[in-house]
């Protein structure tokens, strides 16, 4: 009980992806205009994470190495079609508005990083645990990102507004360029805050979390 | 060899399981997708083409087997009254099909109005045709259609023939189908 | 002429990176010096091309015939997971010099969603085959092109003092987020 839970909590905070392991940047970035579309895509993530993650792991035994990698696409790829007639059904105007990066959830590098790093080696609770985690990580950074650029870019969450009136919201933020700009500030945030945390509690400053050859590297670069 | 046959085995085996599942589930979610769909894609169009209507189009929509294939119709009634129907039709336009609900009055037999519901044209230029500006042109003219370029009275949006002449064209389509959909209209919708 | 256009929206005002967010990852990790870029920008292409030319076959021809579009994800990052292994074997045995130049960035490319995203979006738009092709090709030189920016940008970084809480990924990201705002102003060019 006690390792499924160190499991589960790394997802929040000490590994929360894309802040401190940089994985899953597309999504990140493309769907977070508003809060409710962060949300929208992080539940599917988080759908197809714990299901890969739980299914890689029972098989774990049986797949021949030579071809895991291609097992893994399959299971995570039949689990990202099944969320998207789902999603079709279900909630159609999200389906719409998230568009090609539903499928792409099958080249999440979060999908494919995990089965690889953690789901492949370890028993089905833990794979369960850390693909909870890794999930919840995901869905709340990606609804605090869509948080940030929906209130500044339109001045509202979620579609309420709350801020004052006479505020200019700044159309910027939910362009393009204010994804990129909002997930970097948020992540010299957190950078700054565990540095300042690490030097007052008198432990060596840790490295900035880095994006090591990229997503594909996570996924394929090992063999 | 034994590596390579269970390397094969394990394969076929996960394709198979997928497969199934996948189209188990899309048998149980495809009626669901469809009426979404219906309600998302084509549900606003449906209602700007005729606004006044009292009665939801979607939910007593019919297929009729026309010349062209099984179409679907949508009726409009004014406080239970039947006053006109909507089809779909499709014209090729600049960067792909245009799809176009065509409302038709079914006593006058003249257009009700249109609206656009999917297409892919340059924005700025072909999606003009979305507009009220063109599309404003058509509620009230009769059966036969054309653009003032080949005789008839719809203006084409400036700098956007092909948008235009697409456009045009599915609705012409759509009134041949009204024709041969006439003498059915009373039994289908009493 | 429309192949221009298309070349301008391809590369400068869609840009694939800076405003559809496809290929972040190598955008990001891939772009220290320029000559990796430069070698997964080639990578990134060659693949592309050849895996918008086969999945649109297979989708013509296979899963349109059959209804099985649904099947559209599975079928395609299978195919691209297959075709990225049989082009490393190929160019191992047939093209060696070009083998040495692209092979390191090929196993990374099965996971890269410019790939997959591009086989998808050539169907979502409905293109023609000629069209897709061309499509893809003009889009990877977008993805080369704010590669290669992106590592110009880094040399020189390398060489300054940065904020400790900024280095790395945050540095870039924000660096990501101007060069988006320039390419914004391609906007009005067509």
């Amino acid at each position: 009980m006690a390792s499924m839970w160190q499991e589960f909590s790394k997802g929040l905070w000490k590994e929360i992806p894309p802040f401190r392991v940089v994985l899953g940047l597309c999504p990140t970035l493309a769907v977070t205009k508003s809060a409710e579309n962060g949300l929208g895509m992080g539940v599917a993530v988080i759908f197809v994470l714990v299901l890969s993650n739980v299914l890689i792991s029972a098989v774990r035994g049986i797949i021949p190495k030579k071809v895991r990698i291609v097992c893994f696409i399959a299971i995570s790829a039949t689990l990202v079609v099944a969320v998207e007639l789902l999603m079709q059904a279900f909630t159609y105007p999200l389906y719409q508005q998230l568009g090609i990066f539903v499928p792409l959830i099958v080249v999440n590098c979060i999908i494919l990083g995990r089965a690889e790093a953690f789901a492949a080696k370890n028993p089905v609770h833990l794979a369960l645990a850390d693909g909870l985690g890794m999930g919840m990580g995901f869905t709340i950074a990606l609804t605090l990102i869509g948080s940030i650029r929906e209130l500044l870019g339109t001045g509202g969450i979620f579609g309420h507004n709350v801020m004052w009136n006479g505020f200019e919201p700044f159309g910027i933020m939910v362009e393009a360029p204010g994804a990129f700009l909002a997930l970097g500030t948020v992540v010299a945030l957190m950078n700054f805050y565990t540095a300042w945390a690490a030097r007052r509690a008198g432990l060596e400053v840790p490295e900035n979390a880095s994006c090591q050859g990229g997503c594909s590297g996570c996924a394929t670069g090992q063999r | 060899m034994r590596e390579i046959a269970s390397m094969i085995v394990v394969l076929s085996v996960i394709c198979g399981i997928s497969g199934f599942a996948l189209s188990y589930l899309k048998q149980t979610t495809q009626p669901i997708i469809e009426s979404q769909v219906l309600r998302y894609v084509q549900g606003p169009t449906i209602r700007n083409v005729f606004p006044a209507a009292t009665n939801n189009p979607i939910e007593e929509r019919k297929e009729v087997a026309l010349s062209t294939g099984l179409t679907t119709v949508f009726p409009f009634r004014v406080e239970g009254k039947l006053v006109g129907v909507a089809l779909e039709t499709q014209g090729k336009g600049y960067g792909g099909n245009i799809g176009v609900m065509v409302g038709f009055d079914v006593q006058r037999d003249v257009l009700l109005g249109i609206g656009i519901t999917q297409m892919k044209e340059t924005p700025g230029l072909g999606t003009n045709v979305a507009q009220p500006r063109f599309t404003g042109q058509f509620p009230g003219k009769g059966l036969e259609i054309a653009l003032k370029s080949a005789g008839g009275t719809i203006d084409a949006v400036s700098g956007a023939t092909i948008s235009s002449t697409g456009t045009v064209l599915a609705v012409q389509q759509a009134a041949t189908l009204y024709k041969e959909l006439k003498p059915q209209i009373s039994q289908l919708w009493p | 002429m429309d192949y221009f256009l298309m070349f301008i929206s391809a590369v400068f005002v869609n840009n694939i990176v800076l405003a559809q967010f496809l290929g972040q990852c190598p955008y990001l990790g891939c772009s220290k010096e320029k000559g990796v870029s430069i070698g997964m920008g080639m990578a990134v292409m060659f693949v592309a091309v050849m895996a918008t030319a086969v999945t649109w076959l297979v989708q013509k021809y296979v899963l349109d015939p059959f209804a099985l579009g649904y099947l559209q994800t599975i079928v395609f990052i299978l195919i691209i997971a297959g075709l990225v292994q049989f082009v490393e074997m190929f160019l191992k045995k047939i093209m060696p010099p070009l083998y040495k130049s692209l092979g390191i960035y090929l196993p990374l490319i099965t996971t890269n969603c410019c790939v997959l995203g591009l086989a998808i979006l050539v169907q979502r738009d409905a293109m023609d085959f000629s069209t897709s092709v061309l499509y893809t090709l003009f889009a990877t030189l977008g993805f080369m092109l704010a590669l290669i920016l992106m590592a110009g940008i880094r040399e020189r970084f390398a060489l300054c003092r940065v904020p400790r809480a900024l280095q790395g990924t945050p540095l870039g990201l924000i660096m990501a987020g101007l060069m988006s705002l320039c390419f914004m102003a391609f906007k009005g060019m067509i």
